[in-house]
């Protein structure tokens, strides 16, 4: 059984936001995901970090979210990327060569991801 | 003893008196029609009523008679076989009718106008009359109550005050039966106003039902202008589709087309765009005629077709953020079998079925992967992938949309390409394009959770040279096969 759908905000500060993304992304719930990466990333240059390790389901809408957010970071100068992606979301990623253009990192890296966005570039 | 003749018989009456008529005679019409008691059958109240009045005041025969505008009609008659009605002749009950009061006639020869009446004077040689009149609360008096002997009599009051609680009971018959009667009236106009309600719903349901229809028909229309109603024949191949939408009422974003190419080359494609009804519709659209007219710019070179319609996508704003994933490939004979150059951007590996080399009878399923191939209208400078597989006789290859990978196996897990995979390994019959679409749509079918989203297929096969379907085109299970 897949989780509800939630959204979380795990860190923020120092140009840097962290979203933890639980449940499917579908249809039904990308918008919400867009909606508040939107909202995170209109106040400037942000590196948002999307933590996908609790999303059970993505289908093409929920891709279709995250190439938007991570244009819409790119336009404004900041940057996306995923966070502790479950093998599925993966194969997806590999597949539409989205692992290309955006970054994967490993859950292990995310406390010196949102540290070192704290020092000066 | 009471006065014999009560109340007025008034002078006058003779042989010739005219019927005498009572001064409101239209409105107690009115009356008599309002009680709806003439012709009714007969009704065991009246009848006891009339039993009762005989039993009571000792006479052989006694009636209820209401009277109409030209008649005496009997409701009940105790000792009065087979009369139902009698003319309205003066003398007896149409003059009884004609007083408050009983009226009795102890001697209806000695009466002036009784003498007269045919009841009198015929066969039955009524000799005393006595009737109390049946009255009701507004003073219209509808018939009597009355008894009848052959030979002449004398009553008390107390007679006459029997016949006049009869005649009350009659009247209250009469207006327990209204009521009645007008319950039933507003029950029947109930129930008819119930079933014209329920017509009126009926009409309405069915309207929406017509309308559904015409959505679904609309919705069907539309999918069937994406997709080819029947593959083409395409010499040396054996070709087999199958789409399954999730919703008849909704234009699902999959779409697959084989077309020539040209030579003996064919273009295929098979893809799915992201979202579903009419914006979708318009993107499948959009990429269908896009794909078609591409390929016959570069017939050879798969990526190049892509990266046109990745353009195509991008440039229409009607497009927006949404993209789509496809493989599009050619087909041109090679040796014994089929060269199939194969491009993808962002869709889920075509599988290439071969028997086993081994010979055990079993069958290799090899997914086609694309690494690197984007997706398709999301980026201005995407990339995408091509491949060449070679087709032999007895070998096919399966494209599909994520409908089918997303579907989900007995314990809800999602089958994705690897359970897919494992599923076409494990069956038994042939590698013909038929068999495998026509096996993994029984599969889909048999599913515990059925399917949510749409799925297209699309195999290409190499008949082998004493194989089933030799240069065929079957669009088996249906290209529109819509539940």
């Amino acid at each position: 059984m897949t989780r509800p759908f939630q959204l979380d905000l795990r860190h923020i500060g120092n140009g840097c936001a962290v979203l933890a993304v639980t449940g499917d992304l579908d249809p039904a719930t990308a918008p919400h995901l867009r909606e508040q990466g939107q909202a995170l990333l209109a106040d400037g240059p942000v590196q948002l970090l999307l933590d996908m390790s609790r999303v059970d389901f993505c289908d093409s809408s929920g891709l279709s979210t995250v190439l938007g957010l991570w244009q819409q970071a790119r336009a404004g100068g900041g940057s996306l990327g995923l966070v502790a992606v479950p093998d599925r979301l993966a194969r997806l990623l590999r597949i539409t060569a989205t692992d290309t253009l955006i970054t994967v990192h490993p859950a292990e890296d995310l406390d010196r991801l949102t540290t070192s966005a704290t020092e000066p570039a | 003893m009471v006065p014999q003749r009560l109340g007025a018989s008034s002078a006058g009456h003779g042989r010739d008196t005219p019927v005498p008529v009572p001064q409101d005679e239209e409105r107690r019409m009115a009356a008599v029609r309002r009680y709806d008691i003439l012709d009714t059958p007969p009704d065991g109240a009246f009848d006891r009523v009339a039993a009762l009045a005989a039993r009571l005041l000792k006479v052989p025969v006694a009636s209820v008679t209401i009277v109409d505008e030209d008649r005496i009609w009997f409701k009940a008659a105790h000792g009065l076989d087979g009369v139902s009605e009698i003319e309205r002749d003066p003398g007896l009950c149409a003059s009884a009718i004609c007083q408050d009061g009983a009226l009795v006639i102890p001697d209806t020869l000695l009466d002036p106008v009784a003498c007269g009446n045919p009841l009198v004077t015929g066969a039955m040689g009524v000799r005393f009359y006595a009737a109390a009149p049946i009255t009701t609360s507004d003073g219209y008096r509808l018939g009597t109550v009355n008894v009848l002997d052959t030979r002449p009599r004398l009553v008390t009051e107390d007679d006459t005050d029997t016949l006049a609680d009869l005649a009350a009971i009659v009247m209250d018959e009469l207006e327990l039966r209204l009521s009645a009667l007008g319950a039933v009236g507003a029950e029947q106009r109930r129930r008819q106003a119930e079933a014209e309600r329920a017509e009126t719903e009926r009409k309405a349901r069915e309207q929406a039902e017509r309308d559904t229809a015409a959505i679904t028909e609309f919705a069907a229309t539309l999918q069937q202008t994406l997709l080819p109603p029947v593959l083409p024949a395409v010499p040396g191949m054996e070709l087999a589709c199958h789409y399954h939408p999730a919703s008849v009422q909704q234009v699902g974003g999959d779409f697959y087309d084989v077309f020539p190419l040209g030579g003996d080359t064919w273009g295929f494609f098979l893809g799915d765009v992201c979202g579903k009804g009419a914006t979708a519709a318009a993107l499948t659209s959009l990429t269908r005629y896009t794909l078609r007219a591409a390929a016959h710019q570069h017939p050879d070179d798969p990526v190049a077709v892509l990266e046109v319609l990745n353009s195509a996508l991008l440039l229409d704003p009607a497009v927006g953020t949404r993209f789509c994933t496809t493989l599009y490939g050619t087909l041109t004979p090679a040796g014994d079998g089929v060269a199939v150059r194969l491009g993808g951007g962002g869709h889920p590996p075509a599988l290439h079925l071969a028997p086993d080399p081994t010979g055990t009878g079993g069958v290799r399923v090899r997914p086609v992967e694309l690494p690197g191939a984007m997706l398709v209208g999301a980026l201005p400078d995407a990339r995408f992938a091509a491949t060449t597989v070679h087709l032999a006789p007895g070998e096919a290859l399966l494209l599909y949309t994520d409908g089918l990978t997303e579907a989900r196996d007995t314990d809800g897990e999602l089958l994705d390409t690897a359970g897919i995979a494992a599923m076409l390994a494990a069956r038994t019959g042939p590698t013909t394009a038929t068999a495998v679409v026509a096996d993994t749509v029984a599969f889909l079918t048999g599913l515990p959770h059925g399917i949510d989203d749409d799925v297209a297929l699309l195999a290409l096969g190499v008949p082998t040279a004493t194989g089933t379907g030799v240069a065929t085109a079957a669009a088996s299970a249906g290209s529109a096969d819509r539940r």
